[in-house]
């Protein structure tokens, strides 16, 4: 249970305040409601740009990272389809000096030339570090491409190709911070060794004289409903041939959100998951299995993923997946696998509240949800799903003429080393997200 | 009117100091390191054995032990303990450390009667089925070769082979062959040497109460032998520095490690070295961070960074780079150490650095996890629980001519041994 007071701005700010005296430091965490979703087709990886810039100096203070250090403290940022996140944490006894800093780049950035053209190249350096020099780094680009033909989550928050990323002007960024970087389309949390009326007074000080904004009305596309099985299959210089199957799945605020997220954990989560005890330790049909879903605000996307074993064919991998799907589908889930599954969800749940700065952060994103004590309300979500949602979730969802599937097919031993596009990290949400 | 460009007053850390940890022992003598701190339901407990490369007889032991120990014991087989241990919302992991083997429960506090005992079962009753042996290789083999692919990585394996050697525990590199050669029989004997009371240590974190430290000592105080302090099989590298280049010609980027070797926490030069690593590339406001990534943007990362163990520690420079931006790179670490050696710090860089690292060591007492962090590394690199203060007062007391005097003694370009695979 995460207390929190809950106070507006007359300019609109939201602002919210986690009192914990445990802690010696605090966390100062604004989020931005913009991401790669409100990009412009031909601009594509603007959103993560531009929170690169948002480090560049601002209208009164020319260097962001120095006087945050100054005062003992570390700072990043990150950006996903859906919105960008920024944060400071630091000793409690200075978090006036996050409020400046943080509150300057609200009011104006400086717009400065040298930012734009310095992070345009590190930017693009991110780009391949992360995807175009990375066996199986590109598969986002792919999956995203496949899935999507109408909604902007059809390009992923990086961006399409390196040339959006160095085509961008002063004018673009000038015209993105006044749309979207407004006290009215932010939320502010601050949490830690705090008192709530002082962050009343701090807010108000520091926040209370930026001019909210025209912040436009946000005119996605809406995916239509797949209803024919799409596939690519890429001869790749990657070492292992790997298989992706992504069904279009629930938005973050569905009721059947919780029923398909435990379906993720039935499927693979632990390795007393279906498939990673099943396919990879039983039969040993792949050396790496992992299924999980995007968590997107609009419709996303649940993935399976694998790499079938040596000497077995990408055929019978992907068979016996289907036929694991078919299992959960005809038969369902049993009562203690659930308990499982749930038992495992609420862990994960207590563990992700140790933080100050995970807080702060799951705060920020349940108000943009719609209001931050849906936090609070979590275990009595997944509580509530039942076994017949789950395999009612695994008929909806995992049929086959809603599947994309993408294969890489390894060119062999002496090709693997010069990567086309982009692969992707252990930790299973890596690609979805781009820090500073 | 708000005057925005007057930063807000800073006031100094004053107080940091690693709060009380309690140390008991359990009936079998395995000392016991008591963090209990926080608000939180969590208990996290960790078991470290002396079992690390320094005590293998054969390579690649110390973690396919580690790897194997939750496959099979002589009650439950694989699926069983990962089921259970799933039911209710425990993980038992092995993070991989040089010198020793790390056995990491956690758990909520109301779950901690039912998966303590698995814990005590992997470790003392291990049974190393000859199916998941040869399962883990193969499906480590094919992970390898993922990895391999990777400039990155082959970057730091070369890095670390060339400091250290082929052969040395801290230089060997997992290959195909290496992974062959493993035998059941291998890992029975490492955990029957090393997995015993006289080479353990036990961290516990989180809300600690009497009852969970009766279960410990019940399910871990008692059955497992007693055994031998262990003798580490470990002798300083004679290697020499060398430059190596490894071409990956459709590269779009070079991978470059630089560094050399220089000593563990016990060396008298260790807290101002490390305080000079910092200044280099150790966060982001560092000289390397600022010319390389902030001024020239020829990478999205750059750091400099001290690995350390029991035995020894290497400094190294890492960075990815587009190829086209290789040879200037290159040409600016070496600068970027160069000025250190003439130049003393700037007073500013200098009050940032140590309020920076200050206000990290506050973050690092924050909560039981991070306490027991530190304990862990203590009690690994046989230090005082005071060495804590000592490091603090380091960042304090160290003035700018010893770190210049530092960056002469030990940023020796030909004392460097370079790795750059693009």
């Amino acid at each position: 249970m995460i207390q929190f007071e809950r106070f507006e701005l007359a300019n609109g700010l939201k602002v919210l305040v986690h009192e914990d005296h445990d802690t010696p430091m605090a966390a100062l965490n604004v989020l931005y409601n913009v991401g790669s979703r409100d990009e412009s087709p031909d601009r594509t990886g603007f959103a993560h740009l531009f929170e690169h810039l948002m480090f560049g100096g601002s209208a009164n203070i020319p260097d962001f990272d120095a006087p945050l250090q100054m005062a003992g403290g570390e700072n990043n940022a990150f950006t996903n389809t859906d919105y960008t996140n920024f944060y400071e944490v630091l000793p409690a006894q200075n978090l006036e000096t996050a409020f400046w800093l943080e509150s300057d780049r609200m009011l104006s950035l400086n717009f400065s030339k040298k930012s734009l053209e310095v992070q345009r190249k590190v930017v693009v350096e991110e780009f391949k570090e992360t995807c175009l020099n990375q066996p199986y780094g590109d598969m986002w680009h792919h999956l995203s491409k496949l899935a999507y033909q109408q909604h902007p989550y059809r390009w992923p928050v990086i961006g399409l190709v390196p040339e959006h990323v160095e085509a961008a002007t002063l004018n673009d960024v000038k015209k993105f911070f006044f749309n979207h970087y407004r006290p009215n389309n932010a939320i502010l949390v601050v949490a830690g060794k705090v008192k709530t009326e002082e962050v009343k007074v701090l807010a108000e000080k520091w926040f209370g004289d930026i001019p909210a904004g025209p912040v436009p009305e946000r005119k996605l596309a809406v995916e239509p409903m797949q209803t024919e099985f799409r596939e690519l299959s890429l001869d790749s210089p990657v070492p292992l041939d790997a298989l992706y199957l992504a069904f279009p799945c629930p938005e973050r605020l569905s009721p059947d959100y919780y029923a398909m997220d435990l379906l993720s954990d039935v499927l693979c989560n632990g390795s007393s998951s279906r498939l990673f005890r099943r396919l990879l330790k039983e039969k040993q049909l792949f050396s790496s299995i992992d299924c999980y879903h995007s968590g997107t605000l609009d419709p996303g996307l649940f993935i399976i993923e694998g790499k079938p074993a040596e000497g077995i064919s990408m055929e019978d991998a992907e068979a016996a997946i289907w036929a694991e799907i078919q299992d959960l589908i005809d038969n369902g889930v049993g009562e203690m696998e659930l308990q499982k599954c749930k038992n495992r969800a609420e862990s994960a749940l207590i563990f992700s509240e140790l933080s100050i700065l995970s807080k702060a952060m799951s705060l920020a994103i349940y108000e943009l949800l719609g209001d931050a004590n849906m936090l609070n309300e979590e275990p009595e979500n997944y509580a509530q799903v039942s076994a017949a949602d789950v395999q009612r979730l695994a008929a909806t969802l995992l049929q086959k003429n809603r599947c994309n599937r993408l294969i890489y097919k390894s060119m062999g031993p002496e090709h693997v080393g010069s990567f086309v596009g982009a692969e992707e990290d252990d930790d299973e949400e890596g690609d979805l997200f781009y820090f500073n | 009117m708000l005057n925005r460009t007057q930063p807000p007053a800073i006031s100094q850390i004053s107080q940091l100091s690693l709060p009380p940890v309690q140390q008991i022992q359990l009936d079998n003598g395995i000392p016991v390191y008591v963090v209990s701190m926080g608000t939180q339901e969590v208990v996290k407990l960790e078991v470290i054995f002396n079992a690390g490369r320094p005590y293998e007889q054969k390579p690649m032991i110390s973690r396919a032990t580690a790897a194997l120990l939750r496959e099979g014991t002589q009650k439950q087989t694989a699926a069983q303990i990962a089921e259970h241990l799933d039911f209710y919302g425990s993980s038992i992991s092995s993070p991989f450390h040089m010198d020793t083997v790390n056995l990491v429960l956690a758990t909520l506090n109301k779950h901690f009667a039912k998966v303590i005992p698995t814990l005590a079962e992997i470790i003392q009753q291990p049974i190393f089925p000859e199916h998941e042996l040869q399962a883990f290789v193969q499906r480590s083999q094919q992970h390898l070769q993922v990895d391999l692919s990777k400039n990155d990585v082959v970057a730091y394996r070369e890095f670390t082979a060339l400091l250290y050697g082929n052969e040395h525990p801290y230089g060997y590199n997992s290959t195909a062959e290496l992974y062959n050669a493993i035998q059941r029989q291998d890992l029975i004997d490492h955990a029957q040497r090393c997995f015993t009371a006289a080479n353990a240590a036990i961290i516990i974190s989180g809300k600690i109460t009497p009852e969970i430290l009766d279960l410990l000592n019940q399910h871990l105080g008692q059955g497992m032998p007693k055994g031998e302090l262990l003798a580490a099989n470990w002798t300083q590298a004679q290697t020499q520095p060398s430059q190596i280049r490894i071409e990956r010609p459709n590269s779009l980027q070079s991978a470059i490690r630089i560094g050399f070797r220089t000593f563990n926490r016990h060396h008298p030069d260790y807290h101002a070295f490390s305080l000079l690593n910092t200044a280099l590339g150790g966060y982001f406001g560092s000289r390397l961070m600022a010319n390389i990534r902030e001024e020239k943007g020829y990478t999205y990362n750059v750091y400099s960074a001290l690995d350390v163990m029991r035995f020894d520690g290497f400094f190294y420079v890492g960075t990815e780079v587009g190829t086209e931006f290789e040879k200037d790179t290159l040409e600016q670490i070496y600068l970027e150490m160069e000025q250190l050696r003439e130049d003393l710090l700037e007073e500013d860089e200098w009050e940032m650095l140590q309020n920076y690292l200050l206000g990290n060591y506050l973050g690092v007492l924050d909560g039981p996890f991070n306490v027991a962090e530190i304990v862990r590394i203590l009690h690994s690199e046989n230090l005082p629980m005071s060495y804590f203060s000592e490091a603090v007062n380091a960042v304090n007391e160290t003035s700018l001519e010893q770190l210049r005097d530092l960056a002469k003694k030990y940023f020796v370009p030909e004392h460097m041994f370079q790795v750059v695979v693009g």
